[in-house]
């Protein structure tokens, strides 16, 4: 998965919604009845469903394809051709639920290079974004891998 | 699962979920859940053209799949952290066992922890994905 910068993609304000959720889920196939089940949710005295752990990566796609080149201009100096989702980190303050208004933003990002087991320099890209709830509170802090390799990955 | 899991858990506990027979639908699935569109995950045809066999699954597939490990072991809202480091591709056709192992229990703030290793394995037992993720009961 290649996203750009977040706080360039996504629109401020970006609800959070069961419908998506129990979708998001079902494409997961987790049923746990958390992600599903209003009454359970409410049952286990949660406001609303909520969101899976990777839920929010759904919002990395929030954006017009044509901006994938913001990542050249972001400052990383990648070669898009050559780059590879490498992994991906979340750290939450608080779960995510279900009527959510939540907004990303771009944190810091670093680049450092590391010898490849396969030969090659490879390039890695950390990208860190958080996301603020309606009280400007950060629920939500992501970083994102990137990795660059010397050259097309075989495996 | 509940919040009582954390009761009696203790270093080297484990969780397994197998998923077995993964299908370009599981793909097509995702793509819509998850919103990735990237065509070298459904268009064989696009995929072939970019050196692949055929199409492969996407890397927040297989995560998400993994993050049920924690989710159902202590509960959804109780994962407070969860991280990926891709290492193989999932294809068609293959069996996956997702698993948690715990290697750490302790207190912060009065509140207990639980560390885990997370990985995904397929039937070659070739490593997907490994991982971590750290659960606490959550009290709003």
């Amino acid at each position: 998965m290649l996203s750009p910068p977040v706080a360039k993609i996504n629109p401020p304000g970006v609800p959070i919604e069961r419908g998506k959720i129990h979708e998001f889920a079902c494409s997961i196939y987790d049923d746990n009845p958390l992600y599903h089940d209003l009454e359970a949710a409410k049952a286990a005295g949660l406001p609303s469903v909520v969101a899976p752990p990777t839920y929010t990566s759904v919002q990395a796609f929030f954006f017009d394809p044509k901006d994938a080149g913001a990542i050249l201009e972001s400052g990383l100096d990648l070669d898009l051709r050559f780059v590879l989702h490498g992994g991906q980190e979340f750290y939450f303050e608080r779960p995510i639920f279900a009527g959510d208004v939540l907004t990303a933003h771009q944190g810091e990002m670093r680049t450092y290079e590391k010898e490849g087991k396969r030969g090659g320099l490879m390039k890695f890209a950390e990208m860190e974004s958080y996301y603020t709830d309606e009280n400007d509170e950060v629920v939500l802090r992501v970083k994102n891998i990137l990795i660059q390799t010397a050259g097309v990955v075989k495996k | 699962m509940s919040a009582s899991a954390f009761d009696n858990i203790k270093e080297g506990d484990e969780f397994e979920l197998v998923h077995k027979g993964f299908t370009r639908t599981d793909f097509v699935r995702y793509a819509g859940g998850g919103g990735d569109f990237n065509p070298i995950h459904h268009d064989e045809s696009f995929a072939k053209m970019s050196g692949n066999e055929t199409v492969f699954g996407m890397g927040m597939l297989t995560a998400g799949m993994l993050s049920r490990v924690p989710a159902k072991w202590f509960g959804a809202e109780n994962v407070k952290s969860f991280g990926i480091r891709f290492k193989s591709r999932l294809w068609p056709g293959d069996n996956v066992t997702f698993k948690g192992v715990v290697n750490k229990v302790y207190e912060e703030n009065g509140v207990k922890h639980v560390d885990m290793d997370l990985s995904a394995i397929n039937q070659k037992e070739e490593l997907l994905i490994q991982g971590f993720a750290t659960c606490r009961p959550w009290k709003s």
